[in-house]
């Protein structure tokens, strides 16, 4: 019997980084991400039996059904797929803000953005604690990406 | 299974109708579908009504106003694909021998929602980061553009030819022509699309009647036949994907293409799922009516227009039409009802003999989109 562990490695993204914890206060998604502060690192989950990395996290594998599953961290870093300028927002959200879908290790998330145009295809981005909208309670954060090496 | 007909088609004219609940457009499109062939109410077998925003019992509500109340009803839900599966769903109760003939429709009334973009409801990873619709359809404009080298001129050239083709539409909600200037102008939306890029959430309701050969041979009115009808969901996946391949369209066509025996190049005429400009360039490669990548090209040099090679979106589209989301898929086959048996005036396709139609929708993450339909239609 061959260990699916083996034909499966997992790609070295330790569930225990040191400094990375659960966010607080006004957070849109605070169960799935963890942060230093500054970074993020989205909580993902494998199938031990497929490979596939599905985020949110969850207790079944959705490609082959299989509950042998295990929690990942992926990378502070990810690549744009496509990006744009969200000129008409829904409720709680105040235009114009930047959505990408950004490859982040093995999954896709939708994140907001932190600059002003439509981020290009291919461009590298830091998975960081961002100012997504803001409600009654004030400002409210969630993970985001902005070009590596743009501090703003 | 039995071969299925198409005996008869309303569309209630789509626009705004403020005031107007689903319910009532829904009453006064299969009002008119079930006078126009002169059934009386026990004829009818079953009924199913697509909505996304018609609450309960829609199909009840709409279908006892007729006096079709007591048989087999069903509301159906499958976002901007509602109305197509409701077809899809009576296509296969006559098929089956459970029913001769059967009444499907789709009404929806979004004025009532109030402006923006259209809501979405279900509270899922991407709409908690502030997803809407039509950013979904900007970033893969974005990625389309970037691969293929195409510019948002392309994007324009559908706008500017849906809309010319709807000009001529009396049911559709935009009846004017407009120009590249004006779309290139028009409000930005979400980048690159601007509103001219985008259909209008619009009010209407739809109407078909489907019946089984035995039962289309009683009734006056000219048939065509439902060769193909197939719903496919979404392949679920938070990996990797490329969005400027709308795989469920692409899944959902080639089993309808398998189930007819046509091919892509069989078709004279192609109503499909343009919600925005893009999604016609992505949703032809997927329907196999254009090249990998070249939709924009064919498109440009008048391949889709109404005298081209296949006609796409001879009706005007989504674009023009509008988009009462439940109705939209019942209007698509109300409009290739009328080209295939030369009712469509000043739309007609000559010599149309064989149309597809193509709605997809629905804004959950991790799929192309939730339901597509597709069916096809012959004269033969």
């Amino acid at each position: 019997m061959t260990d699916d562990r083996k034909a499966h490695p997992m790609p070295g993204h330790s569930a225990h980084r040191t400094g990375y914890l659960p966010p607080t206060g006004n957070v849109v998604a605070a169960g799935d991400f963890l942060t230093d502060g500054t970074r993020a690192v989205l909580r993902i989950t494998r199938c031990r039996d497929c490979g596939s990395a599905w985020f949110p996290a969850r207790t079944q594998c959705s490609t082959c059904a299989s509950r042998n599953v295990v929690a990942e961290l992926t990378p502070d870093t990810g690549t744009v797929y496509a990006s744009t300028v969200v000129q008409i927002a829904p409720p709680g959200f105040q235009a114009p803000y930047v959505l990408s879908y950004t490859d982040i290790g093995d999954v896709r998330a939708l994140t907001h953005a932190s600059t002003d145009a439509a981020l290009p295809p291919g461009t590298a981005v830091q998975v960081r604690l961002t100012t997504i909208g803001a409600d009654y309670n004030g400002p409210v954060l969630s993970y985001g990406v902005a070009p590596i090496g743009d501090q703003s | 299974m039995r071969d299925v007909f198409i005996a008869g088609a309303a569309v209630h004219p789509f626009g705004k109708h403020r005031g107007t609940p689903a319910d009532e457009l829904g009453y006064l499109a299969v009002s008119e579908l079930l006078a126009g062939a002169g059934l009386r109410p026990e004829q009818v077998d079953a009924g199913f009504g697509g909505s996304v925003y018609g609450g309960s019992l829609l199909a009840q509500r709409v279908l006892q106003r007729v006096g079709v109340s007591g048989q087999a009803v069903y509301t159906v839900e499958n976002a901007c694909a509602s109305g197509a599966s409701a077809v899809h769903l009576a296509w296969q109760t006559v098929a089956g021998g459970f029913a001769d003939c059967v009444v499907a429709f789709g009404a929806e009334n979004l004025s009532s929602l109030g402006g923006g973009t259209l809501p979405l409801t279900t509270a899922d990873i991407e709409i908690a980061q502030g997803m809407v619709m039509p950013a979904a359809y900007a970033m893969r404009a974005q990625r389309y553009l970037h691969d293929w080298g195409a510019a948002v001129d392309d994007l324009t050239n559908v706008s500017v030819k849906n809309r010319r083709n709807g000009a001529d539409n009396p049911r559709a909600h935009f009846q004017s022509e407009v120009g590249a200037d004006e779309v290139e102008s028009s409000r930005p939306v979400a980048d690159p699309l601007r509103l001219m890029h985008c259909c209008p959430n619009s009010d209407g309701a739809a109407a078909v009647l489907l019946c089984s050969e035995q039962f289309a041979e009683k009734m006056a009115a000219p048939t065509v036949r439902v060769a193909a009808s197939v719903v496919r969901s979404g392949q679920f996946s938070t990996g990797y994907r490329d969005m400027t391949w709308p795989d469920i369209t692409d899944r959902t066509a080639a089993e309808a293409y398998r189930q007819s025996g046509f091919g892509p190049d069989d078709l004279d005429l192609v109503e499909l799922h343009d919600a925005f400009a893009i999604a016609e360039l992505l949703h032809a490669e997927a329907l196999g009516i254009a090249e990998r990548g070249k939709a924009h090209v064919a498109l440009a040099s008048g391949q889709f227009d109404r005298d081209g090679r296949v006609a796409v979106s001879p009706s005007g589209g989504l674009l023009s039409r509008g988009h009462p989301v439940g109705a939209t898929g019942v209007a698509q086959l109300c409009e290739s009802y009328w080209q295939l048996t030369g009712q469509a005036g000043a739309l007609q396709v000559a010599g149309a003999q064989v149309a597809l139609t193509h709605v997809t929708g629905g804004g959950i993450f991790g799929v192309d989109n939730g339901a597509c339909s597709v069916h096809i239609l012959s004269t033969r």
